[in-house]
């Protein structure tokens, strides 16, 4: 499945192919994380690395809560999404200087915690073949179990259910479905976005998202 | 969007893929076609339709926004920012080459040292039990192989006396015979023969007998 998932997003918004851009059209002005990402860029090719790095600390704390979110979709996994994500900001970082500002950052930057979100899952996969699946920590089993439902523990039991189900439902998605759906679903990224993300037209994105949305009520029977 | 007003007139109803698409639209902000907009207002049983996909889609995104902030809680987030910071910072700084301590190489040499002389000791050891059984091994043989053809040479040098001996009793035979035997005795002693002349009797002391 991660190769379909691979096979989705091309691979030019790769760090190490940071010079070559994407054929889609970029826009044209510039949000604050792309202009704060210039700077960076700026900083650490006068070799003011100190001074990068505590600017690029501004990034991190504004972009780690979604890309958290997406990696936590992909992943299913708290320790496994938490260093993905780490993972990408570094990644981002120590390939700075091959970011364009044609691009908006976020972009950017999620393409490279998806690629690294695939890579981990591929080895997720590679990984349970041959070993039992790992226990959910139980400081992590207590927060999931009490987060945003009441104390009521049937209800909790409910509530954990349900969340099984939607996590095993898109994790039945197609592939491009799925990049697609946990981009926009949980990322909240506009079909636009994702295109600019994934190389894939717009008009393919809505299509995929419309089905992968569609395949998923079919999958949990139209309802909640 | 304007696609999906022809279906509208035909069907006067929405089909599916524009209420999804008029979900997304939305929910991030872009401009819904205004006749859908306006159908879903005048048509219960679409705007039922589009309530409920809103309704599914609404419920599994908050599901798993809130599971991964249940997990992605302020501190973790901290303690993520402090992480990335440290990975930085050690990325920042050059390779070191940690040089190996003298005083260990030293003692590593002497350790070699000291271990080069068991070896020796157990090669020479080695040798040593090698040349031994080899030796050992020689000896017995000389001693299994030599006593038998002395043993056969004897033998065939005795059995016409011995036959001799047997036709008739003849005491001056037998003291020659006796003599020629003790002659032989005197000659240089022969390690091998010690056996036979201790089990033979001398004729000093047959005589004697008499």
């Amino acid at each position: 499945m991660s190769g379909d998932l691979r096979s989705a997003i091309p691979s030019e918004l790769e760090p190490q192919a940071g010079t070559s851009l994407p054929r889609r059209a970029p826009s044209t002005t510039l949000d604050d994380d792309s202009r704060l990402a210039v700077e960076i860029r700026g900083l650490v090719e006068r070799g003011e690395h100190d001074e990068a790095r505590e600017r690029f600390g501004d990034l991190v704390v504004r972009h780690q809560r979604r890309a958290g979110r997406i990696a936590y979709q992909y992943l299913r996994d708290a320790a496994e999404a938490d260093e993905a994500v780490q993972d990408a900001f570094v990644k981002v970082f120590t390939h700075i200087g091959t970011y364009r500002e044609a691009w908006p950052f976020e972009v950017w930057f999620t393409r490279i915690l998806i690629n690294g979100c695939l890579d981990r899952r591929k080895s997720q996969a590679r990984r349970d073949r041959w070993m039992v699946a790992g226990e959910i920590s139980p400081a992590d089993e207590a927060r999931l179990s009490t987060s945003g439902v009441p104390s009521d523990p049937e209800r909790r039991l409910l509530s954990r259910e349900r969340r099984a189900r939607v996590a095993e439902a898109v994790d039945k998605l197609d592939g491009r479905q799925r990049t697609i759906f946990v981009l926009c679903h949980y990322g909240n990224f506009t079909p636009r976005e994702v295109s600019a993300m994934t190389g894939l037209n717009e008009s393919t994105v809505r299509v995929h998202l419309f089905r992968a949305a569609r395949k998923l009520r079919s999958l949990l029977g139209g309802k909640l | 969007m304007k696609r999906w007003t022809g279906w509208l007139a035909l069907t006067r109803h929405i089909a599916e893929r524009p209420l999804y698409e008029s979900y997304y639209a939305e929910r991030t902000g872009e401009p819904i076609d205004p006749r859908i907009a306006e159908h879903l207002i005048d048509c219960a049983a679409c705007s039922a339709r589009y309530a409920a996909i809103a309704r599914m889609l609404d419920e599994v995104r908050a599901d798993g926004t809130a599971e991964a902030d249940a997990i992605f809680t302020s501190e973790r987030l901290r303690a993520q920012q402090q992480q990335i910071a440290r990975r930085l910072e050690l990325a920042a700084r050059p390779a070191r080459v940690i040089s190996f301590p003298r005083h260990a190489a030293s003692n590593g040499a002497r350790t070699a040292v000291a271990r080069s002389a068991p070896r020796w000791i157990a090669a020479a050891a080695a040798a040593g039990l090698f040349v031994g059984v080899a030796a050992g091994a020689s000896y017995e043989w000389e001693w299994h192989v030599q006593p038998r053809q002395a043993h056969v040479n004897t033998a065939s040098h005795l059995t016409p006396v011995a036959t001799r001996g047997v036709g008739r009793v003849d005491v001056a035979a037998d003291d020659a015979f006796l003599s020629e035997l003790d002659a032989a005795l005197e000659r240089p002693r022969t390690r091998e023969l010690i056996a036979y002349d201790a089990l033979t009797p001398h004729v000093r002391e047959v005589t004697a007998q008499r």
